[in-house]
């Protein structure tokens, strides 16, 4: 299948700065969900800037669904890919939550009828129907961030670029936005987010794509880059916690490989072949 | 009202309405923390946790207007009697938003603005401006215009900025929230520093609770505008209810207590490592 | 992002200045600017502050600014020779005169300020000049409004294209009519914006009295120089227009 995204060689300076990003190679399949991860300051946000034309490339290097971002408008790319601003205060700039929901979809063109029931749709899936007629400058900063994420999932681009889209959320509302991503990757939509919480990656991306200091230094499924934990060491990033437990714990079971866990319910899995190796190595 | 003498900071039966709104943001709060606490806050969006940061360092009722009842004592004194700038000096503040709390123009002036303020001596400046620079990973950065760092740096900047200061209590909201794991360990090392050898109190909110259970002495859970949980973070962490109240426990200590739901669960991952091995023996021998 | 009157960190020569002689260089330059009508004078003088700009490697950023200048001086022209009673010649010579006038005095005050960081003029015109400190920091942070502003305009800019708003189409019926849409929105939040900026300097303690100031700047001999060159050229001027060069009546 055509990648739906395919950044050929990119490299980028801000003006008067040293330079961010380094001959970045990476191709996205659509259909697929990625994580984007790496510390402060590596060029995760800087990266995607590119993907939507709020920073331009040079002619030929980003192509996403199939324009060249060099030189297609904002706007028109904005039909292919949704966007979500890592500071919800950069997005948000109307004065009801419900105008800032509808801003995007009356910009599609859609009947009032249909804008109407979609922004109610949208509110609800990020759990804020009741807030529906406030204004987004007297909410909390989760919730302001939950309003940014509505005005742009509610738009259903194929492509979905979120940077940090859990920023500021509890348990709960993580699993909750992250389910919501998850469906709409279900559904067939390319989804490229960015974030620091490991657990996310580990759960919810398939493909985890590790920059460090404006390089990618390691691109892959999510088990096998959580493995490298020493290129991960080196761009200053941890695996989860339960991750991290079971490496410690060192207890080899008969496959060659040790396994990475990545979740609470793999790692009682593992408990329990161990525990299972263990009682069948005592029996011999 | 009574209040105990060695309280540093008091709320008694506090409660607070913002303006043209329905519902109080806080309800009766009563809390009372001593010299030297390390208090984290942690609960959904919306729960209050930074209006209740607010009425600490004064903002609320100060800026926001609004209603309340009820009071706030800071070493016995009525905060709401004093001015912004007053509370300042003695509470150091780091916002929710780094970008909003970014002042001047490049990192220097940045980090001396509020030590210039309360008349820290020229000479001491630079040396103190060094250490927190450090201390929160961005000593590379002096001399950058404000305006073109990351999110990230910004708020690594934004916390350099009040460590400067060194105020007898620190209030941080969700300091973290855009942090690498590394720079977010990093932050709470350095609190946990401060805390030791300067005595400093610190109360901070935070959505990553395994971070909170590794470096708080009482952690408090908020929901709607009240305290529905208070304890040391092994107690919250044991309580039943802990999975409805939303908070994220550390994943060690989730496993736990898939086994043994009643029992005091690790909260570190050595507890966690020690915690896995007895599993393995008492099933496995 | 827009860069207007904000200071650019550079290193160059006219950047180590103190505040106090490119203030006075500013200051000069207008009297300069002033004292004369002569077309070629004022371009002579347009041509050295742009020389300054370029000695402090500030002028490359200027240059959007500039170029709306230029567009405002255009017009300034034209209204004289529309306007103005008298010999087509004449209007036109005046009116040049006034679009030099205007380009020369506002170029000189922006690179004055986009070489100078605001602490540092603050610092000048409060323990230099004696000026009360609440009333010089309340002056530089509402000219620092017009920036947040403008930084404020483009970041809604944004905000619209990512959702599809056809502001970047080039249409300018489109554009005006997304631009007006946020117009009352942009100044509700840019004024948020300022309240947060109180806010965050209150908390810092900012009004207390006894502060202290990290560093000085210093005076050194090429200040001096400056300062008596600035006197100097402002003397000779007076002396030129006394004998009535450079003025055209
Ligand atoms: N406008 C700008 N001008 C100059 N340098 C910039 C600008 N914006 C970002 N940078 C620098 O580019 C580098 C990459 O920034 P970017 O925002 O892409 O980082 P990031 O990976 O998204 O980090 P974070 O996790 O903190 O958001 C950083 O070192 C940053 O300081
Ligand atoms: N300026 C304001 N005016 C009116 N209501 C407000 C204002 N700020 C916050 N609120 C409301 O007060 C309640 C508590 O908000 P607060 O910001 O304290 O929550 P929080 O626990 O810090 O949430 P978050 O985790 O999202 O930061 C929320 O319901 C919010 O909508
Ligand atoms: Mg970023
Ligand atoms: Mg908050």
């Amino acid at each position: 299948m055509n990648p739906v995204i395919k950044i050929d060689g990119l490299s980028f300076g801000y003006e008067f700065g040293d330079s961010v990003l380094k001959d970045i190679y990476l191709e996205i399949s659509p259909g697929e969900m990625v994580a984007l991860v790496g510390q402060n300051g590596a060029g995760k946000t800087t990266l995607v800037k590119h993907l939507i034309g709020l920073l331009r490339p040079p002619a030929g290097k980003v192509r996403v669904a199939d324009l060249d971002v060099a030189n297609t408008r904002v706007s028109k790319l904005s039909r292919q890919v949704g966007y979500v601003f890592q500071n919800p205060d950069h997005q948000i700039f109307h004065d009801t939550v419900q105008a800032e929901v509808a801003f995007g979809l009356n910009n599609l063109g859609l009947p009032r009828e249909e804008v109407e029931p979609r922004v109610t749709a949208a509110l609800s899936d990020v759990g804020l129907e009741h807030l529906a007629n406030e204004n987004p400058q007297r909410l909390s900063r989760g919730q302001r961030q939950r309003v940014a994420l509505a005005s742009v999932l509610a738009l259903r681009t194929p492509v979905i670029v979120l940077d940090e889209p859990t920023t500021g959320q509890d348990y709960q509302e993580r699993k909750q936005i992250m389910a919501l991503v998850e469906q709409l990757n279900k559904a067939g939509h390319t989804i490229v987010f960015i974030t620091h919480d490991m657990s996310l990656v580990a759960h919810y991306a398939s493909r985890v794509v590790v920059l460090c200091q404006g390089q990618i230094i390691l691109d892959g499924d999510t088990r096998e880059v959580f493995r490298q934990t020493d290129k991960l060491a080196e761009s200053l990033l941890l695996p989860p916690q339960v991750t991290v437990l079971a490496n410690q714990l060192n207890e080899p079971l008969n496959t060659s490989v040790s396994p990475v866990i990545l979740s609470v319910d793999e790692m009682q899995e593992y408990l329990q072949r161990v525990r299972e190796v263990k009682r069948n190595g005592a029996g011999d | 009202m009574t209040t105990s003498n060695n309280s540093l900071i008091q709320l008694n039966n506090f409660s607070y309405q913002y303006p043209h709104t329905a519902n109080n943001a806080l309800k009766s709060i009563n809390l009372s923390l001593k010299k030297g606490s390390f208090v984290g806050f942690a609960g959904p969006t919306g729960a209050g946790k930074t209006t209740l940061i607010k009425s600490i360092n004064g903002i609320v009722p100060h800026f926001e207007g609004g209603t309340f009842s009820g009071e706030v004592l800071l070493n016995g004194k009525a905060a709401d009697t004093m001015s912004t700038a007053e509370i300042g000096r003695s509470v150091g503040t780091v916002l929710d938003d780094p970008e909003a709390q970014i002042i001047c123009l490049d990192v220097e002036q940045e980090l001396v603005f509020g030590m210039e303020n309360y008349g820290v001596p020229p000479a001491e400046m630079e040396q103190r401006m060094q250490k927190a620079l450090a201390s929160v990973g961005i000593a590379h950065l002096l001399g950058r215009s404000t305006a073109s760092l990351s999110g990230g740096q910004k708020q690594r900047l934004a916390i350099a900025a009040a460590l400067a200061m060194l105020p007898e209590v620190l209030v941080l909201d969700e300091p973290t929230s855009e942090l690498d794991p590394l720079g977010s360990e990093e932050v709470f090392r350095v609190l946990k520093q401060l805390h030791q050898e300067q005595g400093m109190t610190i109360l901070v909110t935070e959505q990553k609770t395994d971070l909170l259970a590794r470096y708080c002495d009482q952690l408090v859970i908020l929901r709607e505008g009240e305290m529905v949980l208070s304890g040391t973070p092994r107690e919250v962490f044991q309580h039943p209810d802990i999975f409805e109240l939303g908070v994220a426990l550390p994943e060690v200590t989730e496993l736990a207590r898939r086994y043994y739901p009643q029992a005091e669960p690790p909260i570190t991952l050595d507890e966690g490592v020690q915690f896995c091995r007895n599993v393995i023996q008492t099933f496995g021998g | 992002m827009a860069r207007v009157i904000e200071y650019i960190y550079r290193d160059s020569i006219i950047h180590q200045l103190n505040p106090l002689s490119k203030l006075a260089w500013a200051l000069g330059v207008m009297v300069l600017a002033l004292t004369f009508n002569d077309p070629y004078y004022l371009l002579a003088l347009l041509i050295s502050v742009g020389l300054v700009g370029l000695t402090g490697r500030v002028m490359k950023d200027l240059s959007g600014v500039m170029k709306g200048l230029s567009i405002f001086a255009l017009i300034l022209v034209l209204l004289q020779v529309v306007f103005y009673h008298g010999a087509y010649r004449e209007a036109v010579t005046l009116g040049i005169a006034m679009g030099l006038r205007m380009m020369t005095v506002v170029l000189s005050f922006l690179v004055f300020l986009s070489t100078t960081q605001y602490k540092d003029i603050i610092l000048v015109l409060t323990e230099k000049m004696k000026l009360p400190y609440d009333y010089v920091f309340m002056f530089m942070t509402s000219l620092r409004f017009v920036p947040t502003f403008l930084n404020e305009a483009i970041q809604v800019g944004y905000a619209q294209q990512v959702r599809g708003c056809p502001i970047d189409s080039g249409n300018p019926w489109r554009k005006m009519k997304a631009y007006i849409a946020v117009a009352l929105p942009l100044v509700l939040i840019s004024l948020k914006k300022a309240e947060r900026l109180a806010i965050a300097m209150e908390t810092r303690g900012y009004g207390s009295n006894n502060r202290t100031y990290y560093k000085e700047p210093i005076i050194s001999t090429l200040d001096y120089f400056v300062i008596f060159l600035v006197v100097v050229l402002i003397i000779g001027a007076i002396i030129l227009r006394c004998k009535g060069l450079g003025v055209l009546h």
